[in-house]
């Protein structure tokens, strides 16, 4: 006689060991892995494509008569992911063999550490970026032609030893809100890529305080 | 999380979280991940229950939501290769029972769709249509016609 699913259903777990649950151990063992490599695949994918990006600009700024933009924006780029690779290297330091506990603090203050000196980089490359920006423009030919028309004509600008101040004024205003503010844009931006991660990584700490109390 | 907890909101409906997770994995390690993974979300959601349902059915629910869930993340963290597509077959790394007929029955649900092994899971649970249809979200109408196609299917794959 064919035996129903509903009967194989129920006569199969009536067998003591059908139901076994696993032992809760180490709940967190896998989950922190995870979340670790997980952000190192995005930090390098990162690393990467700011190599990738820089590159690009530098050939386009051939092109587009903003060489110096170009140059400007690889050095820096690349200074920084120069860095951000040494950094990574300490990575290789954390041990592996702790509890996920200590694995996760460890990997906690890394990073905490890793951010304190991209925080302070940030004060530096922000107002390089944007002086770049502004040098790469000003000595384009483009601009350059502009400048001539303008300095043509009588009282269009007022220059002290053939500097425009009025213009650097500004300039030298937003770069050094820059350098003052460099450590908060540079909260921003780590916020907007790796705020999820970091999230979830407070989360589990979190967890596994409260689950060891 | 406190082994008062354990003790009483998690082992008596150990069985519930077992039979769900042994449905969504192919293998041991994914079948403890997962069983840990739906234990520690119900502790973890434990004061989002607010007792309008019974706790077996919020077990059932959050159970069957998880394993989903970690289902869709380990397809998205995979390379979609062939194996995706495969049916799942038995391997040695497979957590069997010692029944044979309930480990047919089980790669049968396997190669089910996803919603359609929560659907046939609560049925075996015995839980009533109206319960099943609002936990997979659909009316018990569309659960009934749903239930009985999916036995024909079984049926055909036993034999």
């Amino acid at each position: 006689m064919e035996t129903s699913i509903e009967t194989i259903w129920k006569d199969g777990f009536l067998k003591s060991d059908t139901l076994l649950a696993p032992k809760l151990n180490n709940l967190y063992n896998q989950k922190s892995k995870h979340i670790i490599e997980k952000f190192n695949r995005m930090f390098k994918r990162n690393l990467i494509a700011l190599v990738l990006g820089s590159t690009l600009f530098l050939i386009y700024s051939i092109f587009a008569d903003i060489l110096i933009m170009g140059i400007g924006t690889f050095i820096i780029s690349n200074s920084i992911v120069i860095v951000n690779i040494k950094l990574m290297k300490t990575l290789k330091n954390i041990d592996k063999n702790v509890s996920s506990y200590n694995y996760l603090k460890a990997f906690d203050k890394w990073l905490k550490d890793q951010l304190r000196i991209n925080r302070k980089l940030a004060r530096i490359y922000y107002p390089l970026f944007f002086i770049t920006a502004i040098a790469g423009i000003w000595f384009s030919g483009n601009f350059q032609e502009l400048l001539s028309e303008i300095l043509g004509k009588p009282h269009q600008i007022y220059l002290v030893n053939g500097f425009p101040v009025l213009w650097m004024l500004p300039i030298i205003l937003i770069a050094s809100l820059m350098a003052i503010f460099g450590d908060k844009i540079y909260n921003f931006d780590v916020n907007l890529i790796y705020g999820r991660v970091f999230r979830k990584l407070n989360d589990m700490i979190a967890d596994i305080e409260e689950l060891r109390k | 999380m406190s082994s008062d907890f354990y003790t009483n909101s998690i082992v008596p409906y150990s069985g519930i979280i077992i039979k769900i997770c042994r449905a969504y994995t192919d293998s041991q390690e994914d079948f403890e991940d997962y069983y840990q993974e739906v234990c520690l979300q119900v502790w973890r959601t434990k004061d989002q229950f607010r007792g309008e349902s019974k706790w077996s059915t919020w077990v059932y629910r959050l159970s069957l939501n998880i394993c989903l869930t970690m289902i869709k993340k380990k397809k998205n963290n995979r390379q979609h290769t062939v194996s995706d597509y495969e049916v799942p077959v038995a391997t040695e790394d497979n957590h069997a029972f010692s029944d044979e007929s309930l480990n047919l029955l089980y790669d049968a649900i396997k190669q089910l769709s996803e919603i359609d092994r929560a659907v046939i899971l609560l049925y075996l649970e015995e839980r009533p249509y109206k319960e099943i249809g609002e936990i997979i979200g659909t009316s018990h109408n569309n659960i009934a016609v749903r239930i009985t196609r999916i036995k024909e299917r079984l049926k055909k794959i036993l034999n």
